[in-house]
């Protein structure tokens, strides 16, 4: 048997995960500066002379500047979230979506998606929901990674009303239901 | 490929059984040779191995919850870039220029003038559908692995359209799924 040949250690970036050579053309190759300067000065010449001299400054400028941001609008959350580059994905809308699927042609499950958005504890609402109405209710993982309450029967007839008391900071308005494949506004 | 990958679309994973075990080990082997004395601690006879099917007839090899390899239907395998990093020459390498790293890190498939420019190396023993690493010049390390479209000979000779389709990149879904639960 031929020797065996060692594994490669092959540097990744602590930032980007890429091997350190291709941070450079990663999406954030700005965030991961101040970890090559650190760890693999030599794959970046460039970068090292840069940060000795008047970039240092500017990063620091910049630093400050993104600080101030996030202090004057931490209010209006979406819109930081959505302005560095504009790539990141902007928040999700805060909404709840209440859907009736059918089964076994006359019983039905309500699920309702998106309570969580509201701060909502899903196992204990779910306990809510099935003392309230009397039926099974449970927390299920539904498409996409989210998390959604299957409530059995059909009690899409007082849900809206038992949400909105229940959980306060919970508006009628962004309650919608499904219809025929499309959002409806509940009220 | 792997552009929007994660674990949400492995569909179901299964211990395999011996014989297909087997099987597997031994077409690896077959195709990367230079692989075979590490074989038994990539994929010890001990430690169940599993196949986790993804959609688009996808399967990953995977072991200890590490995918190790990936084939297409029953096409061949190859080593996700991971393990390609460890031991990079057990895979015919084809390197482009620089210009086209930034496309082929988003994804693109790699095209011939990319591959014969100054910047770019070709290795002439590189026939049609084989699996190859994909370097980039000024670079060490593998940036992706591809299914040649055509041999090397006909990618200087036409030096037009897509030589290499794009497999798996860095920083596309599989190369972000370093543990798969």
């Amino acid at each position: 048997m031929a020797e065996k040949p060692q594994p490669v250690e092959v540097l990744y970036c602590g930032v980007c995960g890429l091997p350190a050579e291709y941070c450079e053309f990663g999406s954030e190759f700005e965030k991961c500066k101040p970890w090559l300067i650190q760890n693999a000065p030599d794959l970046y010449p460039d970068l090292l002379k840069d940060a000795n001299g008047k970039d240092a400054d500017k990063v620091s400028d910049q630093l400050q500047s993104t600080s101030i941001s996030e202090g004057s609008s931490t209010s209006k959350q979406e819109e930081v979230k959505r302005l560095p580059g504009g790539k990141i994905k902007k928040k999700e809308r805060q909404e709840i979506v209440i859907e009736k699927v059918t089964r076994n042609r006359r019983k039905s499950i309500t699920t309702i998606k998106g309570l969580d958005l509201f701060g909502v504890k899903l196992s204990d609402a779910s306990k809510k929901l099935g003392k309230k109405f009397a039926t099974g209710a449970s927390v299920v993982k539904g498409p996409t990674e989210k998390e959604q309450i299957d409530v059995q029967g059909d009690i899409s007839y007082d849900i809206v009303d038992f949400i909105t008391e229940t959980w306060r900071d919970v508006p009628a308005s962004a309650v919608f239901f499904i219809e025929d494949g499309k959002k409806v506004p509940a009220v | 490929m792997f552009k929007k990958f994660t674990t949400e679309e492995v569909s179901g994973q299964n211990q395999v059984k011996a014989s297909v075990q087997r099987r597997i080990r031994q077409s690896i082997a077959e195709e990367y040779p230079a692989l075979e004395p590490v074989l038994e601690d990539l994929l010890p006879k001990k430690s169940p191995l599993i196949v986790a099917k993804c959609p688009n007839h996808l399967n990953l090899v995977v072991v200890n919850n590490v995918p190790l390899f990936f084939n297409i239907r029953d096409g061949p395998y190859m080593p996700t870039l991971r393990l390609l990093h460890q031991y990079p020459n057990i895979m015919k390498k084809l390197q482009v220029d620089r210009g086209a790293i930034k496309f082929v890190l988003s994804g693109a498939n790699i095209m011939c003038p990319g591959l014969t420019s100054p910047g770019g190396a070709l290795d002439d023993e590189v026939g049609a559908e084989t699996p190859v690493a994909i370097m980039a010049e000024g670079k060490q390390h593998a940036l992706a692995i591809g299914f040649t479209k055509m041999s090397a000979k006909d990618i200087r000779a036409m030096n037009k359209g897509i030589g290499v389709d794009n497999m798996h990149y860095l920083n596309d879904g599989l190369w972000k799924m370093e543990r798969l639960d």
